[in-house]
């Protein structure tokens, strides 16, 4: 990064950290200092108070040492002429890229492993960010992106909305489906996508059966050689059960 | 015949396990992961420790240190590959390697390259070893007499130096990363009054955070993200004939062997610097000191050894603390004594106590490692080349998965999740504003030690700071910590620049009244 950005972000960072450590020494001042906690009377060394105090001083201290040197070095005045100038701003490829990779993440960690099937889970989250990066084609990542963003907010309305318990009510794994017939679109989707962009099908065969392959081996590995329980174990898992414990 | 018992152990550790075919399994498998994941542009060391420690979680303590160490030794070993072969080191630690091994593979020399980075890297491996024996009896044996007030200063110590020696921007950068981690260390329930602190009425908060998230979420996110932001892909390497172990001229360079493990040791000792620093010193001071310094960047054989033992040796550096200390002196390492800690091991002074053995356990153990791991670079180079040429925006997404199950299987708890993106996505935008990571880790493991440390302190001392004073270890330290801090001041730079002139002047004119006498 260079040096006049960095100082850009230096001085909006120690903003942030100034901020910051007002609200912890805030919070900190609500420690019991001198009032007894615990069946402990409480001296300013023994209190848990401490250390907050300490780490909020340093913070604050430090952080205004960043904001001097961020104003002495210009990154104030590039950081006001950069907000003056933001109509002009250009949403870059690599911002692009972040962005993907992080919907990815965010709809896998929130969204999918705390409601859906983790095989499925783990199955929709390779299947989404390796088709968006693996053509390396930014107009078909951009539609791929913004086809599964949609979806995204869907489920989440469904899952976190009354209407996820009307749906589980119904049938025991209605959500589940509901994500595998959406796999299976995104499949059959992204390859119809594909054409257009003249990217060769051969190359989504890989994408799916890595897809496929890596839950089925973690899956097994953590649920039944590491006896982990799985976060949420759905009809997928349900079934996996079933199949173990016949052959065992 | 006292002395011949640690050895008796170290040898009958050996012996168990180069007989136990699991173990060698297991040995040879994790440092062939670690290369491949030290070779791996985005993948580290500390990385691959973090998401072996889950696959760790049923097996015993032995089987578990042997699969650790494995892949710490090799993935450290491991970023000489696309240093040497495609000018990218595979981490950060090869980086100096870079740069006269990738000259050495433009002329056509790339196996004898792999060769002397595998035979330096075991050398380095070894005589870190040998370290850890030496001096671990002597530094519990002094931990033994430190007070609470020696623990604290010891504590601030490593997060002071940490930040100091790893901000490549401002130093004091490093510094509010290491206060940054020791914030997050307070969160939960405080270990003398079990008062909540910052914990927002939230249960899953009572019992602090959980250190694999946390480090899975520092390493492991920011690397995905800029993995795939970057498209990091190998395509062409430089072609690799035969690599031979480079025994003579290795040889020759003895007493850079010697000056380069020592640097290592000393590096990796240091709290939270890692091996990177340590090959990029071990490479300044073998120019310094070399009878051909203008070959160095042009494919000089000594600079590639200089910088591989360093690198290497730095492992053994790091794991004394680690073990005597529970101060963990690099990033892998910090990642180790979350392992240590979730196989019921408290690193520290009463180790020697409670598991007498373990030190020479884990030096058998790396003994073990570095000649794997040379077995490995001698004989599997193709193999891990065509590994390398996998493409990342599929590699890096099945890592993703790793690094999320890895943070869930460990306490079972999806919060773990919400915690690590989180401290992922904040560690890459410190990433990006070079903020170093290394000391925020350190203030989130050593958090804990320094509050308890100071506060049992001064509960002894009646909250007087007058044995700080009257100690010579915690007088030590205060010192050094204060010197690190006043050295960032321009005032102190000032005087420190001026006393030094001073220093040299006079110097000067006793030299010249010697001449003209």
């Amino acid at each position: 990064m260079e040096d006049k950005k960095l100082r850009q972000y230096d001085f909006v960072t120690a903003l942030v950290l100034i901020l910051f450590s007002i609200w912890e020494l805030l919070a900190t001042m609500q420690m019991p200092m001198k009032e007894s906690y615990g069946g402990v009377q409480n001296s300013w060394y023994v209190s848990p108070a401490l250390l907050p105090l300490i780490v909020g001083l340093g913070i604050l201290v430090l952080g205004t040492v960043l904001l001097i040197n961020s104003i002495v070095t210009g990154g104030a005045k590039s950081f006001i002429e950069s907000i003056k100038n933001s109509s002009k701003m250009v949403i870059t490829e690599e911002t692009k890229r972040i962005f993907t990779v992080l919907l990815a993440l965010f709809s896998f960690i929130f969204i999918l492993i705390p409601n859906i099937d983790f095989y499925l889970s783990i199955n929709m989250f390779l299947l989404f960010i390796t088709v968006a990066f693996y053509p390396d084609v930014e107009e078909y990542r951009k539609k791929i992106t913004g086809q599964y963003f949609i979806a995204s907010i869907v489920l989440a309305v469904i899952v976190f909305s009354p209407l996820g318990g009307i749906i589980k009510g119904v049938l025991k794994y209605n959500l589940d489906i509901l994500v595998l017939l959406y796999i299976i679109y995104f499949n059959i989707n992204s390859r119809i996508l594909a054409k257009k962009y003249e990217i060769p099908a051969k190359s989504f065969r890989a994408l799916t059966l890595v897809s496929i392959i890596v839950p089925l081996i973690l899956c097994p590995l953590f649920r039944y050689f590491l006896l982990v329980p799985l976060p949420v174990e759905g009809g997928i898992i349900k079934l996996m059960n079933l199949l173990y414990y016949t052959i065992r | 015949m006292e002395f011949l018992e640690p050895l008796t152990i170290f040898l009958t550790n050996i012996v168990g396990l180069i007989t136990n075919p699991v173990s060698m399994l297991i040995l040879f498998g994790s440092v062939v992961m670690g290369i491949i994941f030290g070779a791996t542009p985005g993948l580290t060391a500390t990385l691959g420790v973090a998401l072996l420690t889950t696959l760790t979680y049923g097996m015993d303590v032995s089987t578990a240190m042997v699969a650790l160490m494995g892949i710490y030794v090799g993935g450290v070993y491991g970023g000489s590959y696309t240093a040497v072969l495609v000018n990218i080191p595979g981490t950060a630690a090869s980086a100096a390697t870079a740069l006269d091994g990738y000259p050495l593979a433009l002329k056509g020399q790339a196996g004898r390259a792999l060769g002397l980075t595998t035979t330096s890297s075991a050398i380095g491996t070894v005589i870190g070893m040998v370290f850890v024996v030496l001096l671990s009896p002597i530094i519990s044996s002094l931990a033994l007499e430190f007070t609470s007030f020696e623990f604290f200063l010891l504590a601030l110590f490593g997060i002071v130096i940490s930040g100091t020696l790893t901000s490549q921007d401002l130093v004091y950068k490093g510094w509010i990363a290491g206060l940054i981690g020791l914030w997050m260390s307070t969160i939960g329930r405080d270990s003398l009054q079990f008062y909540p602190r910052f914990t927002f009425g939230m249960t899953e908060l009572d019992g602090g955070l959980d250190l694999v998230p946390v480090l899975i979420g520092a390493f492991g996110i920011p690397q995905i993200i800029q993995s795939i932001r970057d498209k990091i892909q190998i395509k062409d390497t430089q072609k690799v004939d035969k690599v031979l172990p480079e025994f003579g001229t290795v040889l020759k360079h003895t007493p850079t062997i010697i000056r380069s493990s020592l640097i290592g040791v000393g590096i990796g000792a240091v709290p939270g610097i890692g091996e990177d620093i340590a090959g990029w010193v071990s490479y300044g001071t073998a120019k310094k000191s070399s009878k051909h310094p203008e070959e160095f960047g042009n494919g000089s054989v000594e600079a590639v050894i200089s910088t591989e033992t360093a690198n290497n040796a730095c492992i053994g550096g790091a794991m004394i603390p680690l073990l005597n200390l529970g101060i963990p002196g690099s990033p892998p390492a910090a990642m180790l004594l979350g392992a240590f800690l979730l196989h019921g091991i408290q690193p520290g002074p009463m180790l020697s106590i409670d598991r007498p053995t373990f030190v020479l356990e884990i030096t058998a153990i790396l003994l073990l490692a570095s000649i794997a791991m040379w077995v490995c670079g001698m004989f599997l180079t193709k193999q891990v080349i065509k590994v390398l040429k996998f493409p990342t925006s599929i590699f890096m997404p099945v890592i993703a998965v790793l690094c999320v199950i890895g943070s869930y299987a460990l306490g079972m708890r999806v919060f773990n999740l919400y915690l690590m993106l989180p401290i992922g996505i904040i560690a890459y935008l410190l990433t990006e504003m070079k903020y170093p990571i290394a000391p925020l880790i350190i203030g989130v493991i050593l958090g804990n030690m320094c509050d308890q440390n100071l506060r049992r302190a001064l509960m002894v001392s009646k909250g007087s700071f007058l044995p700080v004073f009257t100690r010579p270890v915690s007088l030590v330290l205060v010192l050094v910590i204060l010197i690190l801090i006043a050295g960032q001041i321009p005032f102190f730079q000032k005087l420190q620049k001026k006393m030094g002139d001073s220093f040299k002047s006079i110097f000067k004119k006793k030299n010249k009244t010697a001449d003209a006498a």
